[in-house]
């Protein structure tokens, strides 16, 4: 396992060369007036500045091989650059907005997983009966409706109508105490931080705050997953093996438990490998609505503006992240199914 | 599902319902919340104000844009500032006086202003204010000169130049060089001694010398943008920055601007410091300084949180998280409706958007914006805009009330001419376009010796995608000229904003819409801009434009700018604004007005239209009974 896992990380700075120049590539169409609007957001802006005098400073006229290896001297050297959509360097940005992204993630991959594993077994176990329909319904509305629709009406109920738990990461008054220079910011993930800190009161004020979103992300991501387990339990239901196993006299929940659904599991395993990473990646609409800012707005608005620097910096991390992620995902098969062997 | 993963789903719902409960009970509870620490939006000491987009930088030198007026406003003092809404009237601020020639402090001839420096005001971090403070700020904003600064500001009055290339080809050094390093030392230091000879300490004073009269100088010192706010000079050093030595000071010359000391710092004498400028959290907290010299703020603090969601402002004011937000026009009828809500309206504003066109627009790689190029009734010519006929029919062709009332519901005053109505020397009095369907014909038949008429033309008219105040105006010209003569074609297109740009530096849009807001309250800042060859836009109107600009306005501004008495003055704007009628150089439209949208608890908001700031927090308080 070892030479695999060694193997794979080799192969980690060929992607990463690949995905610049890719990006790098895509840039080369853009004539250097067109890159220079990630430096000037609206005509007004014009005042006092003219975009050949932006296109000089930024060296935005230089061929694009010549930025190229500029930029990647600056990598090499670990600087990623200074992002304008961020007005910060892309590596402050990835690593004040990545910690919230990961604590929405690690909140939401929980239920996300746990209920999406339930509804798909409850639908195989009770095959075409009400409750396979009931459950697929519910999940599938879920699928279906629009990420932006459904977190405005979390919002709208859970904090214009309840006042429970309202949008951002942090009340008023805990940012108060967070930004006073007396707290800590360990981790930059606010329940995490509050703990260390000492300060229950926080710690809760943070979880109240990711409670919509994750209800959210939950809902959106079941159908998903349901429909996944449900498809591959019902594949294994029908196997040979399982009906040894009943035939053994064994009990129904045993059956489901031992026998079906951890050999269901590999491809949901694959799923949510993928499901990760794209909470990782951030949940654009989400952090929009919740005002919960994570990497995801960071990345989005880095992209309307054609803030490149940016966009270059965080697919080299996502880069590192996606090979990272298969790399788990590998390992997981081999912890779940003992049949499959990495070499 | 097994017992394990079951206890798990339990205890996150325990806790999901807990946080639920926990949550009730606290916004029951918030509004008798007040131990330390805990500042709840309903806190009368805690004034959230929720907006969009973020400061550039907290860099007085640098910034120019309204987003971080907003916060250097409340961190800094500057010399004056404006006496209540007055837009005329100064009173001294850091200045001990406002100077005038009747109390001495100005020159006869205009070219020397004293400003007498207040004693006994302290920086945030305790120093005193000295006028050697003032004398660094001027001096390091004009050695720093960032690209796309506010600093020309300084350098026009007190050198008569705009930047410091010129500083530099004034001192006898190149006129256009690739880094300021590359210029000789001994050129470098000369120029710096005229920056330093332009603002000099005189005892309790500062004197600051001016290469011609300048009229609107001391408005440029007031608390209107950022620019002349007043820094602490001996913290600047200690903070890295420009040490004040003659012949070093290229070093810190147009630096990046995360580079720069005051990017995400401030050390001023304004009546709020800075605690904390959380980039990731997109907020700003500032403390009340309880040693601000005009005693201390009745906010303790305030938070400026920059959301882009408009719902998600709307419902955080609406629960009276917050207590003011930034709401477009369009939303203020929905607002009005909130209870316990208020919306300001109709607040005067110092700008315009205008109509601009390309006298000399060219044909190679533009084929998509003005088709065939020629005069055959399937584009238009290069010289299109450069007959005088045709941009007089557009501006009668426009419908200024309809754009006004539908477009803009209301929020504003039609444009007559380039100096907004609200400044001394506007057009107000004189002869302006309206909108005129048969003037628009006439023109057009005399067009290209009735060529235009006979021919027709088509044309595309681009304006940047999302903007639909800009779409709808484009749309209103189509639907009128289209009207006029069924040869006429107009296709009203939107261009992504990079694209956009693109054509625009290629010089390559017929016709395009900008918008100007004023820097200072005087009419130069709109005619330099719009008029004169060397202004903002007249690069992207054309040579046609520059040699018209040459011929008819420069001049004229000029000495408008060294007119000794009001009158001279005026008469010379009024022959200005006469020009700018006859020859219809553009078609300004609009002079929008602005609204606030705040909680009914909020009391003491002040309007001033020269400041940067939507609200000046230290006249703020927060009152219960206003609920």
């Amino acid at each position: 396992m070892l030479t695999y896992i060694t193997r794979r990380l080799l192969f980690l700075p060929i992607v990463l060369i690949g995905v610049t120049l890719l990006i790098f590539f895509a840039m080369s169409f853009l004539t250097p007036a067109q890159l220079v609007s990630a430096y000037i957001k609206s005509p007004e802006e014009l005042k006092n500045q003219s975009i050949q005098e932006l296109v000089g400073r930024y060296g935005l006229d230089q061929p694009v091989w010549k930025r190229y290896f500029s930029w990647m001297k600056n990598v090499l050297k670990g600087d990623l650059g200074y992002s304008v959509s961020a007005n910060m360097y892309v590596t402050e940005a990835i690593a004040k907005r990545f910690p919230a992204t990961l604590e929405l993630a690690l909140f939401a991959v929980i239920p996300v997983i746990c209920g999406g594993i339930w509804l798909g077994t409850i639908s195989a176990k009770n095959h075409n009966r009400p409750l396979d329909h009931a459950s697929r319904i519910f999940a599938i509305v879920g699928w279906s409706l629009p990420d932006f629709v459904f977190g405005l009406i979390i919002l709208l109920i859970f904090y214009g109508l309840l006042s429970w738990f309202p949008p951002g990461r942090l009340s008023v008054w805990a940012d108060s105490v967070v930004l006073s220079g007396s707290f800590v910011q360990y981790t930059g993930m606010n329940t995490v931080d509050a703990l260390l800190n000492g300060r229950f009161d926080i710690f809760l004020d943070a979880l109240r705050h990711l409670v919509a979103p994750t209800i959210t992300l939950a809902y959106l991501w079941w159908a998903y997953i349901l429909r996944i387990t449900r498809s591959s339990m019902l594949d294994i239901l029908g196997k040979d093996y399982v009906r040894t196993a009943r035939a053994k006299g064994l009990t129904e929940k045993l059956v489901i438990n031992r026998h079906v659904r951890r050999n269901a599991l590999i491809p949901v395993v694959t799923v949510v490998g993928g499901m990760v990473l794209g909470l990782l990646g951030g949940v654009v609409i989400v952090e929009t609505v919740f005002d919960y800012k994570g990497i995801g707005l960071l990345i989005a608005k880095g992209a309307e503006r054609m803030d490149y620097t940016l966009i270059l910096g965080t697919s080299l991390f996502y880069g590192v992240l996606l090979v990272m992620t298969n790399l788990i995902v590998d390992i997981l098969y081999a912890v779940i199914d003992p049949r499959v062997r990495l070499e | 599902m097994n017992a394990k993963m079951r206890t798990l789903l339990v205890l996150l719902l325990v806790v999901a319902v807990g946080a639920g409960v926990y949550a009730y009970f606290r916004s029951r509870d918030q509004g008798e919340t007040t131990d330390e620490g805990r500042a709840p939006a309903t806190d009368p000491n805690t004034f959230v104000y929720v907006t969009i987009g973020e400061p550039d930088t907290l860099d007085p030198a640098y910034a120019y844009d309204t987003a971080s007026g907003e916060i250097i406003h409340q961190l800094y003092d500057t010399l004056f500032d404006y006496n209540g809404s007055s837009l005329e009237e100064l009173v001294p601020r850091l200045a001990a006086q406002v100077p005038s020639i009747e109390n001495g402090l100005i020159s006869e001839d205009g070219r020397t202003i004293k400003v007498p420096i207040r004693k006994s005001v302290k920086f945030h971090n305790g120093s005193d204010l000295t006028p050697e403070d003032v004398e660094y700020t001027f001096e390091r904003a004009m050695i720093s000169d960032p690209v796309g600064s506010p600093i020309w500001m300084f350098f026009e009055p007190l050198l008569g130049v705009q930047t410091m290339e010129q500083v530099i080809a004034l001192a006898g050094g190149p006129s256009d060089y690739a880094g300021i390093n590359e210029v000789d030392p001994a050129i470098r230091r000369k120029a710096f001694d005229m920056i330093d000879a332009a603002v000099e300490v005189e005892g309790d004073a500062v004197v600051f010398n001016l290469a011609a009269p300048y009229p609107p100088f001391l408005q440029i010192l007031a608390k209107g943008g950022s620019w002349s706010s007043i820094l602490d000079k001996e913290w600047m050093i200690a903070n890295g920055d420009w040490d004040g030595n003659p012949d070093t000071w290229a070093k810190w010359h147009d630096p990046a601007k995360e580079e720069m000391t005051l990017y995400e710092k401030a050390n001023g004498t304004g009546p709020f410091r800075l605690q904390a400028w959380d980039r990731s959290g997109g907020q700003i907290v500032l403390k009340r300084f309880d040693d601000y010299y005009r005693g201390a703020a009745k906010l303790e603090t305030v938070f400026v949180k920059y959301i882009e969601e408009y719902n998600t402002r709307l419902l955080m004011l609406q629960s009276g998280d917050a207590d003011a937000i930034y709401a477009d026009v369009q939303y203020l009828d929905q607002l009005k409706g909130i209870d316990g809500v208020k919306a300001v309206e109709g607040l005067q504003q110092i700008a315009n958007t205008t109509l601009l066109y390309n006298f000399t627009i060219p044909y190679e790689g533009n084929e998509d914006i003005v088709g065939s190029g020629k005069l055959d009734g399937n584009g238009i010519p290069s010289d299109f805009f450069a007959d005088i006929n045709v941009r007089r029919a557009f501006n009668y062709a426009f419908d200024y009330e309809r754009y006004l009332n539908e477009v803009a519901n209301g929020a504003g005053s039609i444009a007559k001419g380039f100096i907004p109505a609200a400044l001394p020397f506007s057009n107000k009095d004189g002869e302006w376009f309206t909108h005129d369907l048969e003037q628009a014909e006439q023109f057009f038949r005399q067009a290209f010796d009735g060529e235009l008429w006979d021919k027709g033309f088509k044309l595309t008219l681009l304006y940047n995608s999302g903007n639909n105040s800009r779409k709808t105006a484009a749309e209103i010209l189509e639907f009128n000229i289209e009207s006029i003569n069924p040869k006429f074609q107009i296709d009203v297109q939107g261009m992504q904003w990079p694209t956009y740009l693109s054509k625009l530096d290629q010089g390559s849009l017929p016709v395009f819409f900008m918008g100007w807001l004023m820097d200072f309250p005087d009419a130069h800042n709109f005619v330099d801009a719009y008029l004169r060859s060397t202004g903002a836009f007249a690069g992207y109107c054309g040579e046609g434009l520059v040699e018209l600009a040459k011929a008819e306005f420069d001049g004229l501004i000029a000495q408008a700018m060294r007119a000794q008495t009001t009158d001279e003055r005026a008469a010379l704007y009024q022959e200005i604004n006469r020009k700018a009628f006859e020859f219809a150089v553009s078609m300004p439209y609009i002079e929008p007005s602005d609204h606030r949208v705040m909680r009914a608890w909020v009391q003491g908001f002040a309007h001033n239209p020269a400041y940067s700031a939507n609200y000046d927090f230290y006249s703020l308080t927060k009152n219960a009974a206003g609920s």
